[in-house]
């Protein structure tokens, strides 16, 4: 599928902001089953300062300063990308997951590389409480592929989806409790799960192009920033779920970056210079499918 | 009785209680001294105990001079402490630690280059990649095959501690900010200033030219081939541990010392703040942990950091010293994983050994130190990095527990028992006031990148300690005797003495804040004091005659201080006491010198080490006076803290007339005036008959140090209008309001945001014009038992005087917003219910 794509953040201000200093992580990254045809990062007003990067994990990253005096500031990046479903090898999937723990075997192909993803960060502690939620789903010397599957299947079913459930602070333990949140909570609590148990997990933020009910249109910039999860399966092969949705990611999943938890990729953050004491915050995500 | 003799036979004696034999670093076993010490054993053996008695005074008094400070994490800044006994080393037992230093600083130079770059030490597997990984030293936002630094370690410390064969073992190393180095230059300043007979014999090596290569060590480590770079030292405030040492490197070395908000990032470049201007600064030596070095990308609540910094190091336009990554080889998981590293990178085995230490993540670490756990001497259990619970504070059982849950986060080390030196330990029972006792201790080691080799600091810091890993409890100077007299210092004949490099001449807003109240809290100590004086001196009187006017004189005086300090007690004397010594009687005198210290912490490196030499003096009149309940001992105390004070003004006097000395000028007289028109406001707006009035304005001259003048010029007759002419109109008397006034109108131009019509010099030319167009006569009008027209006049000025000092605040040190990241403001009326990202498929 190919998609136009354009992810729209407006800061405004009660007071003028006279320094402004960003880090955006907007543009996504090109991969076997993903190709980046164009895409730009808009800063207004004008940055005085803007440099492109790729980060530790290979992520796109865009550094600006804006120094006009501003009550507004809107970072966009926009473009086309075309995705296909990523294949996964049915040999891969069928590997117990226990021979997939890099602290176990740390000399197995790519497991250096994946125990960054297994080591506890900084928003995913390795909760007792989510070890044991995983544990019925990860039985002894069971395929990976099939293990991960029921595990995700089981945070859809027992976790409802509800924007008023958890905050930007809540803990894995906050999530297992209400038994609720958003996508970033579900792969969070997915990490925890897998991570504890000994299996290397990435953090996956991008975009989901959602489909108009039947008969209805589609509704301009109303999608959103989606989180999903991406499971090592030994060398450089990964399986990416989505727990929020109970599915793997296909082509209709816009990888933009990827890393520990949601405080390696945010999609924008800054540090600003203002008297203002108000602020509001307005996000505007379109994925619009194109020939 | 000579120390050492009874020192030797002491440790010669098989211990009691069975421990394990440690090295002592002054007695053979066999009784005999050590060599180290053998070519000046005349002098040393003529040392007595009531000798080091008194050199151990004289240090507490010199380091108190000297202001310096240590303060423990979570503690006051409390005093530095040094031991009178050096440790002292010869130069064959140093020779082969040098060697393995060097080769230590190199090594981990490679290893951090190769971490944040190539990663070879994790992809061959010699490292694992969970000791590095999990480590918070670890810093992602500067991990980038493509942008890494070629020689990220320039200043490197390590931790030694010898086994009980004698052979040193590395315990640990520092690389994120190394701290200790102005510490031992201390020590090396006050031992040879105490000890000087043992110093001019010993033939060691001066520690001068260290400092000398340290600076120009930061210059070369500027990108590019700068011509003229410039450097400054970043330090997290006056609050940090060690703010002494980091006041001392950068006075020492010449560059400014500067806070987090005194920088600022533009275009990837970074810059230091002046007034109206910026500069340029090519190398910051960091003293801020990389965590808290950029709100941007590290940690966003940092206060202490540089937005944009990370991203400015990347781009290569600025150098820290050392690197944000450095922190990463402060990791004890690291130290087993050394040897093999040393043969990857460098192609040598690792000459200097660590202490034994097992990284649990591996299956056989685990397992050792589980086995361990049982012994009688349980190896010593630490996390990679400090997070979580201090393990030292478990039991066994919970170790075990925590080791099996998450093994990947902790090391087990051996403990080594550490050498043992005779050291000081004051007994005030003892004839001699202590006695000499062995004492464990360790070694604090320092190797910088000179040129291009890594060079140990000949000498170091020895930290004295109950027993290996206890928090230190003292230090010791460390002397490396040379092998031949001719042999030059550190080995560093060939360093110029003064390498070029351009000072910073731009004083931060910061520097002028501190530099006004430091003028306006000096005075306000000294005219506190002054008033106190005044009081006391009528305290007599008021006792053996009750209801003279002298009396009465005092409750009007004392009514002055309370007008400025509160009150507290009805007694006299408790209350100046209480003046005195209560540093939270906001506007006593206590207070104000606390106040007084503070800001003198954040520009130490602008003044003369002599300015802390006020502060020896006023303390040990304070500890007299908290120490005596005679009433005469508040004179005294108060007398030799106004010595103190007045000292100050010797030390400013030769001060640069730079925009920080104008500053402190301006304070200094807008406080003047503020405390003139405060003491007249309370004694001479009202009439109380003639005898007690006399006896007032008497006071009132003493307290603004104008009696003599007033003397020779009124001939002893005393009257309101004669005192208001001195104290308020008079421009010669340097006590006057004219005076004051004048004072800052000529030193307002001198800073460089001043125009000429800015509002300071604008409301300052008002106030001069109001105060000569007044007429004093009109001023003493009576109204009852009152003098309105003198106290409408004193309201007035007062504000108006506020009004000047908070527009030249607000002019010239003002620093605008603090950073704050993106989400921190409060969220109103959010068009977006949920930060992202959220959404979920229909």
């Amino acid at each position: 599928m190919r998609y136009r794509v354009r992810h729209t953040t407006t800061y405004r201000y009660d007071e003028p902001v006279t320094d402004s200093y960003g880090v955006c992580r907007l543009v996504p990254r090109s991969l076997p089953w993903q190709s980046v045809e164009s895409y730009a990062v808009a800063v207004e007003p004008a940055p005085d300062d803007l440099a492109h990067e790729v980060d530790h994990d290979g992520n796109h990253t865009s550094y600006f300063q804006v120094r006009t005096p501003h009550t507004a500031l809107v970072v966009e990046g926009s473009g086309v990308v075309e995705v296909v479903a990523a294949l996964v090898e049915d040999a891969a999937l069928a590997r117990p997951w226990e021979s997939l723990r890099p602290l176990v075997e740390p000399r197995a192909d790519g497991a250096w590389l994946a125990t960054d993803v297994v080591l506890p960060s900084p928003l995913v502690a390795h909760e007792p409480a989510a070890h044991a939620y995983a544990a019925p789903s990860l039985g002894r010397g069971r395929p990976v592929g099939e293990a991960v599957g029921e595990l995700v299947a089981r945070i859809h079913a027992d976790f409802e989806y509800d924007r008023t459930a958890t905050t930007v602070t809540s803990t894995i333990g906050d999530i297992l409790e209400q038994r609720a949140g958003v996508c970033q909570d579900f792969a969070h609590l997915a990490l925890a799960c897998l991570r504890s148990h000994g299996l290397a997990a990435r953090y996956v933020s991008g975009y989901l192009a959602t489909t108009p009910p039947p008969g209805q249109a589609r509704l301009e910039g109303a999608d959103a920033s989606h989180a999903w999860v991406a499971v090592w399966l030994g060398g450089d092969r990964w399986l990416a779920l989505d727990p929020t949705n109970d599915t793997r990611a296909d082509e209709r999943y816009v990888t933009v970056a990827w890393g520990r938890d949601y405080g390696d990729v945010p999609p924008v953050k800054g540090v600003i210079f203002t008297e203002a004491t108000r602020s509001t915050l307005q996000v505007s995500v379109d994925v619009a499918p194109i020939a | 009785m000579s120390v050492f003799s009874d020192y030797a036979a002491r440790v010669t004696q098989p211990p009691l209680d069975g421990r394990a034999e440690r090295f002592d670093e002054v007695v053979r076993p066999d009784g005999a001294l050590r060599r180290a010490w053998r070519d000046f054993a005349e002098v040393a053996v003529s040392i007595t105990d009531a000798d080091l008695h008194r050199v151990h005074e004289e240090i507490g008094r010199s380091l108190a001079d000297d202001g310096v400070t240590y303060s423990r994490p979570g503690r006051r800044p409390g005093p530095w402490r040094l031991d009178p006994v050096p440790l002292v080393l010869d130069h064959d037992s140093w020779a082969p630690l040098e060697v393995g230093l060097a080769q230590r600083a190199e090594l981990l130079n490679a290893v951090l280059a190769d971490l944040y770059g190539e990663r070879r030490l994790l992809a061959e597997g010699a490292v694992p990649a969970a000791v590095v990984l999990g480590h918070a030293g670890y810093v992602r936002a500067v991990a980038r095959p493509d942008a890494v630094e070629p020689r990220p370690l320039v200043l490197s410390a390590t931790d030694l501690g010898r086994d009980a064969t004698g052979a040193w073992r590395v315990l640990g190393d520092r690389a994120q900010a190394p701290s200790g180095l102005g510490y031992a230059m201390e020590n090396r300043r006050v031992i040879s200033r105490v000890l000087p007979e043992l110093y001019r014999e010993a033939r060691l090596h001066r520690m001068e030219p260290y400092f000398w290569a340290l600076r120009s060590a930061l210059l070369q480590s500027a990108s590019g081939d700068l011509a003229d770079p410039r450097v400054v030292v970043l330090s997290p405030g006056t609050q940090s541990e060690t703010a002494y040492d980091q006041a001392f490197i950068a006075s020492t070395l010449g560059f400014p010392l500067v806070v987090g908000s005194d920088l600022v990032v533009r275009d990837g470049w970074v810059y230091l703040r002046g007034p109206g201007r910026l500069e340029r600064v090519d190398v910051i030596l960091r003293r801020v942990d990389a965590a808290w070095s950029d709100p941007l990308e590290l940690r966003g609540e940092s206060r202490l950091g540089v937005a944009g910094l990370a991203q400015a190091v990347r781009r290569g336009r600025v150098r820290v010293v050392n690197g944000l990554g450095a922190g990463v080889l402060e990791n004890p998981g690291l130290m087993p994983y050394l040897p093999a590293a040393c043969e990857l990178l460098l192609g040598e085995s690792l000459r200097l050994p660590a202490v034994p230490t097992w990284w649990c993540g591996e299956p056989d670490g685990l397992e050792r130190v589980l086995d361990l756990l049982g012994d009688a001497e349980p190896p010593l259990v630490r996390t990679l990095d400090g997070t979580g619970p201090d393990p030292a504070t478990l039991d066994a059982d919970r170790l075990r527990e925590l080791l099996l849950a998450e093994p990947h986060r902790y090391v087990g080390q051996e403990r080594v028992p550490g050498s043992q030196a005779p050291t000081w330990r004051a007994e005030r029972s003892s004839p001699d006031g202590g006695t000499v006792i062995p004492q464990t201790l360790t070694l604090r080691t320092f190797t910088l990148r000179y040129g291009s080799s890594y060079r140990p600091l000949v000498g170091g810091l020895a930290s004295v300690q109950e027993r290996v890993g206890a928090p230190s409890a003292s230090s010791k100077d460390v002397w490396v005797l040379k092998e031949t007299p001719a042999e030059a210092d550190q080995g560093l004949a060939e360093v110029l003495p003064m390498t070029t490099g351009r000072a910073v001449t731009v004083a931060v807003p910061r520097v002028l804040e501190d530099m006004f109240w430091f003028g306006r809290y000096a005075e306000r100590a000294e005219d506190a004091l002054r008033l106190v004086l005044a009081c006391h001196a009528h305290v007599e009187a008021s006792r053996s005659r009750p209801g003279s006017p002298g009396a009465r004189a005092l409750e009007v005086l004392l009514g002055a201080l309370r007008r400025l300090a509160g009150a507290v007690s009805d007694d006299p004397d408790d209350e100046l006491r209480s003046v005195l010594l209560d540093t939270a009687r906001t506007g006593g005198v206590a207070q104000a010198l606390a106040a007084l210290r503070e800001s003198l912490a954040g520009v130490r490196d602008q003044l003369s080490p002599d300015i802390w030499r006020a502060f020896g003096t006023t303390d040990r009149a304070s500890t007299a006076l908290a120490a005596s309940r005679h009433s005469h001992q508040v004179e005294e105390s108060a007398g030799r803290m106004l010595t103190g004070i007045l000292s100050m003004q010797g030390v400013t006097a030769s001060m640069i007339r730079d925009e920080g000395w104008h500053m402190m000028t301006i304070g200094r007289s807008l406080e003047r005036a503020l405390q003139v028109c405060a003491l007249l406001s309370a004694t001479a707006t009202e009439r109380r008959g003639i005898d007690v009035d006399r006896e007032v304005l008497n006071a009132v001259l003493v307290a603004s140090e104008s009696a003599v003048t007033h003397r020779r010029r009124y001939r002893g007759y005393v009257r309101p209008g004669g005192v208001l002419e001195l104290l308020l109109m008079d421009a010669t008397n340097p006590r006057s309001v004219a005076f004051a006034l004048e004072e800052v109108a000529r030193h307002l131009p001198a800073l460089a945001a001043s125009t000429g019509s800015t509002r300071p010099e604008r409301l300052v030319a008002e106030l001069s014009a109001q105060l000569a167009a007044t007429d004093v006569a009109a001023l003493v009008a009576i109204g009852g038992t009152r003098r309105p027209n003198l106290e409408a006049f004193l309201d007035s000025f007062t504000g108006q005087l506020v009004r000047v000092a908070d527009a030249v605040a607000e002019l010239h040190v003002g620093e605008g917003p603090a950073p704050r990241p993106f989400g921190a403001l409060a969220l109103v009326d959010s068009l977006e219910p949920a930060l992202e990202p959220a959404g979920e498929s229909p």
